[in-house]
């Protein structure tokens, strides 16, 4: 549709790059203000927890390599946001030589595609809550029962999978407790493999979506509200509108656009959410990695896996923006 | 300061040709000559297409009801323009947004009736109102400024009130050459067709918003300020644009407005009102010549003048609680006539002449002497 | 139309002044007075528990492992017992005592992160929003990236390089996330109150800008910060029981959120030792929930168009 304008393109794409150099920034100064030489650390930490490391001369060496630690501290801040930015992401301790590249690549497509059906569901359910709520036809029993249904809003996600755990995987045994998908099974792209997916996923996708939409919810209904009171529904309703189309055309199409615009804020939320959620339900995630990571003192893990993390969310934050002005037609040109 | 002149002697009624005809006036100077010559009586039937009847309006608020409109009653004839002023809050509003079944809540409508056409618009059923409107009567809004969909093209926005009404428009290009044509009735280029609102100047969303309101051919159109917003040039040009596209379709007018120097030029006839009554109303040329109303009087005498300076007259606006207005007539509280009569008995609209009607005591026939005092000493202060 | 209606009822002196006049006085709304009942009773419960039970019970080995609640059996056929009510955990910690020690210290958390953050919030949002140009850009670019930062990663990295982490230092960690939010709503309501009408009019007298602010802009906002107050202390507690939840956090007395940790690594859900993890679960839901309905409730207030539309 319209043209970006370069001021609001220029403005994401500064806050996209902002946001990685300054993940990569942290990860890079958070090991060394800890005390003391912090891959010794590390690894004496490892040893003493498991006793010995397998490797632990190879893995001093590669990381001493990585980190070029002898170098000034400079040239070891550039050298490491060089490989940070090309993805390479160094070595896991605990599951070395394997690279924590490997292992993200690995667990990212669970996040995403959890993380996104998830959003999808709870943001769809959720507006049309809100403007059901907001609207004047809606039914009766409707305007009762959504409510009701919110009533776990704002529940973290995480304590709300462990009653669901309990009572769907527990109580009455009908939904998985743990996976992403059945024991024993190998990812393909059969039929019943996919059926195992969604069963597995159900579980986790609605401790997200059972405790978010009704936020969404919520500011749907304030913004529909806002909106009712705009001078285009006065005259949409003189005009003789039928009072569906009003409905979306006029008013769910307006209230979406700030809706968008929080889906955005909200991402960081939702991420910290889910990896919880994945930990509760050993979902083969990036949140179970970084969950390994902390069991393992795999400091690497840790590091690289929060990096792709932010890094995702990021580029997540990145395009909403910018679908965005395809569906305010007053920003492609104004360039706000 | 120093060059303060007297206040301009007031027409009597009755009296001598007044000696502020509008020609004299402020409005001289005005691009186009006043209208007016079409005359009253001109079109020959005067068949009434809107008819008002006791309508009364009121706002809930916590501290009891605003009364925003106080069972007025009027008729628009066919063909008509009806200018409906009145100081700020008096209710314009309130009565255009009764009369289209519109008044937003807290407020609701007491009583009354609307006919259209000879159809009780209050007794529509949901569909049927929905149906009607637009039909019937539309509305130029008052914000025009915010008053079009900031999601919808301007094209879409147009297309939706004709396939509301018509149905779905299968043939597309008929539906553009339809459009085309409102455009070009209101002045609006064709390359605005596929624009936002945003990409539209002020003026142009006004024109817009003309566009869209005779789209149907309405019985009634109302314009609630429709050129408010807007610089005075362009105001002009838009209020030329209405009523050029009014006499094109042939539908009646009821415009809105604070300008009197403005309305002069548009309108057929006046109705002033004042805190929710309907104080007079009055062919044009009669208020502006001669009103007769004194709170009348004091809106004509507040219209700025651009050949001779005059005091600015402070209006102070409404004085009373608009929940509990005053006893018998509503203005005795700035009369500089009110007497106790006006205290007690609330005017009731006094004929005065065809299409003429004012709701002051003075007016009434045994009072005649009180009217001739009172007038005279406005005369000579 | 509004305001002229509130200066007519200003004018007409009618004014019906009391307090129990549900369109007057807006702090009379359910959701917040209910939200703020619940909290209150919580503290109030702690109060008690703190007056009456022994708080250290909440130690590890100082009762009898793994009980049951009154009332209730384990997997070994073990009666819950009065000593401890709500049972004990597999160290031996009485589940009541943990509760009176540690729901403080969750709640605790969130407040101080969530008043560090949300002074900082005000100092920047006031700042953009009155200085604009330049500083506006800078102080928006930190806000945009520092919201996109899901905040519970950068935590975990930091806390995983730390030896040990006490409440406060934990506090002032997620306090480094919880500044974002409220400085740009404040930005935001700074912005769109300056444009008002009647920022405007004391700006034209001449009004100093310190004044504009502290006197105009300031009341105004009010339950606006409030609620962004209680948004943001629901966000730094839930940052607090996330870090929790992974064994980050005190150790030797568990907030809420570790002993929900420790019962997930002792396997608690499959012993079926429902009320070591679930009655901590149920106490933080509920305050989340209570939270919530403050916040909503001072939306209203703040805003009498939600009002209306009730
Ligand atoms: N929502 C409302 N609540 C209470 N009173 C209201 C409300 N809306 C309007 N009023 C009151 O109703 C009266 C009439 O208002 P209305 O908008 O019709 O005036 P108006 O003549 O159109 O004024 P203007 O020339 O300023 O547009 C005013 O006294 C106003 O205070
Ligand atoms: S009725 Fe009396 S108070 Fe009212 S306008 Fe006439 S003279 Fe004045
Ligand atoms: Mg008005």
């Amino acid at each position: 549709m319209g043209v970006f304008s370069f001021n609001y393109l220029l403005r994401r794409l500064l806050v996209f790059f902002l946001t990685i150099w300054v993940a990569a920034t942290l990860i890079f100064i958070i090991p060394r203000l800890a005390p003391g030489d912090p891959i010794g650390a590390m690894i004496a930490r490892m040893s003493r927890q498991e006793g010995f490391v397998e490797n632990a001369d190879l893995i001093i060496e590669a990381w001493r390599k990585r980190f070029g630690l002898d170098d000034p501290l400079y040239v070891q801040y550039f050298r490491f946001i060089g490989n940070t930015l090309r993805l390479d992401l160094g070595y896991s301790l605990a599951n070395f030589p394997a690279k924590v590249s490997e292992l993200v690549g690995r667990a990212l497509p669970w996040t995403i595609g959890l993380v996104g059906i998830a959003t999808a569901i709870f943001f769809t359910v959720g507006n049309l809550c809100g403007a059901l709520l907001a609207w004047r036809r809606t039914p009766r029993l409707l305007k009762i029962m959504i409510p009701i249904s919110m009533t776990f809003t704002s529940v973290p996600p995480a304590l709300f999978s462990l009653l669901l755990v309990y009572i769907f995987g527990f109580l009455l045994p009908i939904f998985p407790q743990v996976g992403a998908y059945g024991r024993g099974m190998v990812p393909e792209f059969t039929l019943e493999f996919f059926g195992s997916v969604l069963y597995h996923g159900f579980l986790p996708a609605m401790s997200i979506v059972l405790v978010t939409f009704g936020f969404w919810a919520l500011g749907m209904r304030g913004m529909m509200v806002t909106i009712e009171g705009e001078d285009y529904m006065i005259l949409a309703q003189a005009k003789g509108l039928k009072p569906f189309y009003v409905l979306y055309r006029y008013m769910i199409r307006n209230a979406i656009l700030p809706q968008m615009t929080a889906l955005a804020v909200s991402i960081g939320t939702l991420v910290n959410g889910s990896v919880l959620v994945e930990i509760m339900f050993t979902y083969n995630g990036m949140g179970s990695l970084i969950y390994s990571g902390i069991a393992n003192q795999d400091f690497g893990l840790i590091q690289g896996t929060s990096f792709i993390l932010i890094v995702t969310s990021a580029l997540a934050v990145l395009i909403i923006d910018l679908t965005y002005p395809l569906i305010d037609p007053r920003i492609s040109l104004e360039g706000r | 300061m120093a060059e303060r002149k007297n206040p301009h002697p007031k027409s009597l009624p009755g009296g001598s040709v007044s000696t502020r005809s509008h020609k004299e006036g402020g409005t001289s100077t005005l691009p186009f000559p006043p209208r007016g010559g079409k005359g009253l009586g001109d079109g020959g039937a005067d068949r009434v297409v809107l008819s008002v009847d006791k309508l009364r309006i009121h706002y809930a608020t916590p501290q009891g009801d605003v009364i925003a409109v106080s069972d007025i009653s009027f008729d628009l004839y066919e063909g008509e323009t009806l200018g409906l002023v009145g100081e700020s809050g008096c209710g314009k509003s309130t009565t255009a947004y009764g009369i289209l079944q519109l008044v937003q809540p807290p407020g609701y409508i007491v009583n009354g009736s609307i006919e259209v056409d000879g159809t009780e618009v209050l007794n529509l059923t949901e569909e049927e109102l929905r149906k009607f409107r637009w039909t019937g009567l539309s509305l130029i809004p008052q914000g025009a400024m915010n008053s079009l969909n900031p999601t919808m093209r301007v094209k879409d926005q147009i297309i939706d009130v004709i396939e509301s009404h018509e149905g779905k428009q299968n043939d597309k290009e008929a539906l553009r050459k339809r459009i085309f044509e409102l455009f070009q009735n209101v002045g609006l280029p064709n390359r605005i067709y596929n624009m936002y609102p945003h990409e539209l100047s002020g003026g142009m969303k006004q024109r817009v918003c003309i566009a869209m309101g005779v789209a149907l051919h309405p019985t009634v159109v109302i314009a609630d300020e429709a050129t408010s917003a807007l610089d005075v040039v362009v105001q002009r040009i838009v209020a030329q644009t209405l009523v050029k596209v009014k006499d094109e379709i042939g539908v009646s007018l009821i415009v809105i407005g604070h300008d009197m120097g403005l309305l002069a030029q548009i309108v057929d006839r006046i109705a002033v009102m004042y805190a929710g009554k309907m104080v007079e109303i009055a062919p044009v040329e009669n208020v502006y010549a001669n009103p007769l109303h004194p709170y009348t009087q004091l809106l004509i005498d507040s219209i700025p003048s651009i050949k001779e300076r005059k005091p600015l007259k402070i209006t102070e606006g409404i004085t009373h609680d608009p929940r509990n207005p005053p006893s018998g007539c509503i203005f005795r509280l700035r009369c500089p006539f009110a007497w106790e009569h006006c205290a007690e008995v609330e005017p009731p609209p006094i004929y005065v002449e065809d299409k003429h009607e004012v709701a002051c005591h003075l007016y009434a026939e045994q009072f005649e002497e009180r009217r001739t005092d009172a007038l005279a000493t406005l005369a000579n202060p | 139309m509004a305001e002229q209606s509130k200066d007519a009822a200003v004018a007409g002196g009618t004014k019906k002044a009391g307090l129990l006049n549900r369109f007057d006085n807006p702090w009379l709304n359910w959701k917040f007075l209910s939200g703020a009942s619940i909290m209150g009773f919580i503290f109030f419960l702690i109060f008690l528990g703190n007056q009456f039970w022994d708080t250290e019970l909440a130690l590890a080995g100082s009762s009898p492992l793994n009980m049951p609640p009154l009332g209730f059996t384990n997997w070994r056929d073990q009666e819950g017992i009065p000593e401890h009510p709500l049972g004990t955990e597999n160290s031996g910690r009485d589940m009541l005592a943990l509760l009176i020690v540690g729901t403080p210290r969750t709640i605790g958390v969130g407040f101080i992160a969530a008043t560090v953050g949300m002074g900082v919030g005000i100092f920047l949002g006031f700042l953009a929003g009155f200085v604009g140009g330049l500083v506006d850009d800078v102080i928006r670019l930190a806000t945009d990236v520092t919201i996109t930062i899901p905040s519970l990663l950068v935590l975990i990295v930091i806390q995983s390089v730390l030896p040990y982490i006490d409440l406060v230092t934990m506090a002032l960690l997620i306090s480094m996330f919880a500044w974002a939010t409220p400085t740009r709503y404040i930005r935001a309501q700074v912005l769109s109150m300056r444009e008002s009408g009647y920022v405007q009019m004391a700006r034209l007298s001449g009004v100093p800008t310190r004044d504009i602010m502290y006197r105009e802009i300031m009341p105004n906002l009010l339950p606006y910060l409030a609620a962004s107050y209680i948004g943001n202390m629901t966000g730094a507690i839930l940052s607090a029981v996330g870090l929790e939840l992974l064994g980050f956090g005190p150790q030797r007395i568990p907030s809420l959120g570790v002993s929900i940790f420790f019962s997930i690594e002792a396997a608690a859900l499959l012993r079926n030792m429902w009320w070591w993890w679930g009655i901590p679960t149920v106490i933080l839901a509920i305050v989340f929930i209570a939270l919530l309905l403050i916040n909503l409730g001072l939306d209203e207030i703040a805003n009498p168009r939600l009002r209306k539309a009730n």
